[in-house]
């Protein structure tokens, strides 16, 4: 139980200082970073094979079992320090990337039970990621999250999964789930900027909310 | 350190320009502390005679520093460490692609050997290198036939004779001037250049990539390492600092973020993806944290005066590797082992990114490196005996003896200790450096620097 807690606050930590490299002058570090998502990595890791009942999880029954061939499964639906993702500005695509396939969207076929809740949050968030994507850039590069850790439960290592590859100073655990106009924007930017409103609320951009306004409990269905 | 006693020197403080630079608010954000970021010393370096000694701070200026000829008149200031040059090497930049900010922070400064009368020395901040040349001028033509004393020109009706121009002495004036930039190569940061031997070339490493410039060249270089993955969802390591090899022109080293170092040989391929050596030791598990990964990533890599032997530093040991050994480094020394079971709290106040530097001596019997509190501890190599010292106002006094400190973790507390939970954590010694011949280190603390030289050396002359 112990172990849990402490991987909890590490990764509530290490969420925060990817947060919070975004505003560091001299634009993200990507040794750091990848560093920081190393350490996110073991403490989810640890989290999620620790047999205690988890402590977020709202109405879990049982624990979610570590999946061996899935190494970035998601993380659970009360993970809500996820900050904000980083300004996208931040990460102009410098070379040309092949797009995400959109099938890696899809939770795969064969989960064992037990891992069906956390995916199932996962799924939410990446569903409502996927249609603002597309809704505001018109293009899907691949399913995001807000809280940086691996999507796509087809990535075999690394820090994360289901970030543009592309990245010029962060890796891919640090991907952006909307690009936030922080700065201002330089005349003739990528063009990607969000029109209007957007279709998400303001407040999901604030540190420390759950970045997905609908309740997740209602997807967790059959 | 048995033989060896050291003495403090007057600090070289750099005055003028940079009691005048503004200062950003304090990097610990409170209020009122106006801790002057700017002048944070970045990086320190010894050119090859050790004759000069130059300093980086985040505010993008270069300070070198001159050792004074010993003079018999004055036996006292022997061998002391003025003020030089001043010269503001890089600006802050932005790119307006990426949005984002260049900051400029000198990250390296690399001297390159002396081939005639001036000085050329590389810095670097995260993307664009400069080469910069420090020439003296100690006389100046007088006399002229068309102009005055002040420069005006002189009406030339008043002018009867013609006259020579001579030369005369003047106050020394040191001019520096950017001779090359070298701009555009690289897509991350810059944490690390080094000269070739051969004196014509040298390399920039950053995250990703290693290129190969020529000094003469600057728009175009070579990449020589490229170990950015097709995608970056694969991305496991970093480099994290590289160095030519000291005689073997060929030959270089780089360092990754997994703790491995890859020896290359620019003559196998264009592109040294595939190293000739890998050296790396296989980690304990027993001693498997959260935080084994970062503690094991190298911020610095050495190549001995010999050329036989680099030196590493990670987050708490430092290692000595001989090139003919790739399964583990022949010494590792324990530099603040009291840290490995506070490392949670490390890491929630970033310490545990601080990218320590190591040197060796002249004569590559002794290694040196930093660690917090001020402290910096020396390392005998054939004695197997260490020393910490700390650089501090008192001790810099001239010609004050340093006195070695202990660091207490528990049990007896010698009346001299600092215990582990009173270490100041703010107060890193990041980069020293090691004058190539003699006993003199110099010694960055935030923004002091100290130079400290041995007794020995000191009492001879």
């Amino acid at each position: 139980m112990e172990f849990k807690l402490e991987a909890h606050r590490i990764v509530s930590i290490s969420l925060g200082k990817i947060y919070n490299s975004r505003v560091q002058r001299g634009g993200i570090k990507l040794h750091k970073n990848l560093l920081v998502s190393l350490v996110l990595r073991s403490a989810r890791q640890v989290y999620l094979s620790d047999p205690c009942p988890g402590l977020y999880l709202a109405g879990t029954a049982g624990t979610p079992m570590p999946q061996p061939g899935e190494p970035a499964a998601q993380p659970p639906a009360g993970w809500g320090e996820a900050p904000p993702p980083p300004a996208r500005a931040a990460w102009p695509d410098t070379e040309p990337q092949p797009e995400r396939p959109a099938a890696t969207d899809a939770p795969q076929a064969g989960h064992p039970e037990p891992a069906a809740t956390v995916t199932g949050a996962g799924d939410c968030l990446r569903r409502r990621e996927e249609d603002t994507a597309e809704a505001a850039w018109g293009r899907v590069v691949g399913p995001r999250v807000a809280a940086p850790v691996g999507v796509s439960d087809v990535s075999p290592e690394g820090p994360s999964a289901g970030c543009p590859p592309e990245e010029p100073s962060a890796p891919p655990a640090l991907c952006p789930r909307k690009r936030r106009t922080l700065r201002k924007s330089p005349a003739g930017g990528s063009g990607r900027r969000r029109k209007g409103g957007g279709e998400r609320p303001r407040k999901a951009a604030e540190p420390g909310q759950i970045c997905c306004d609908k309740p997740v409990t209602a997807h967790r269905g059959p | 350190m048995p033989c060896v006693t050291w003495l403090g020197r007057d600090r070289g403080a750099a005055p003028g320009p940079l009691d005048e630079a503004p200062c950003s608010e304090g990097e610990l954000g409170v209020p009122g502390l106006a801790q002057c970021t700017a002048d944070i010393i970045s990086t320190v370096e010894f050119n090859h005679t050790g004759e000069l000694l130059a300093t980086g701070d985040k505010g993008g200026r270069v300070v070198i520093f001159q050792r004074e000829p010993e003079s018999k008149n004055a036996p006292h200031s022997q061998g002391e460490y003025d003020v030089y040059s001043t010269f503001q090497s890089h600006e802050p930049e932005f790119d307006y692609l990426k949005s984002l900010e260049i900051e400029e922070k000198i990250n390296k400064i690399k001297w390159l050997p002396q081939q005639n009368a001036a000085h050329s020395l590389l810095s670097t901040n995260d993307k664009t290198i400069k080469l910069w040349k420090i020439t003296e001028r100690d006389k100046r033509p007088e006399g002229y036939n068309l102009k005055d004393e002040e420069g005006k020109l002189k009406d030339l009706s008043t002018v009867t004779s013609l006259q020579v121009p001579v030369l005369k002495p003047m106050d020394l004036m040191v001019e520096v001037s950017p001779r090359r930039i070298f701009a555009n190569g690289h897509t991350y940061h810059i944490n690390s250049i080094s000269v070739n031997s051969d004196c014509e070339t040298y390399m920039s490493a950053d995250d990703l990539r290693i290129n190969l410039w020529h000094l003469a060249v600057t728009d175009r270089s070579f990449n020589i390492v490229d170990i950015k993955p097709a995608n970056m969802e694969d991305l496991t390591e970093v480099i994290t600092a590289s160095e030519f090899h000291p005689h073997h022109c060929n030959l270089f080293v780089y360092s990754s973020s997994k703790g491995s170092l890859r020896l290359c040989d620019m003559r196998a391929a264009a592109l040294c993806d595939r190293h000739s050596k890998l050296f790396e030791e296989p980690e304990d598990p027993s001693s498997r944290s959260f935080f084994s990964e970062i503690i094991s990533s190298v911020s610095d890599v050495k190549f001995s005066h010999s050329g036989r032997y680099m030196l590493t530093r990670d987050y708490l040991t430092v290692k000595v590797w001989d090139l003919n050994m790739e399964a583990r480094p022949i010494e590792t020394y324990q530099v603040h082992d009291y840290l490995r079971s506070k490392l949670c709290s490390l890491y929630e106040n970033d310490c545990i990114f601080d990218k320590f530097e190591c040197a060796w001596n002249g004569s590559d019997s002794v290694i040196m490196t930093g660690a917090y509190n001020n402290f910096f501890r020396m390392f005998d190599r054939n004695s197997k005996r260490d020393v910490t010292l700390e650089a501090s106002r008192e001790s810099s006094k001239p010609r004050a003896v340093l006195k070695p400190r202990r660091v207490c973790v528990g049990g007896k507390r010698r009346r001299d200790d600092v215990s582990v939970d009173s270490l100041d954590f703010t107060k890193k010694i990041l980069h020293t450096a090691w004058h190539p011949a003699e006993n003199i280190i110099a010694i960055a603390a935030t923004n002091n620097l100290y130079i400290f030289q041995d007794k020995v050396n000191s009492d001879m002359h």
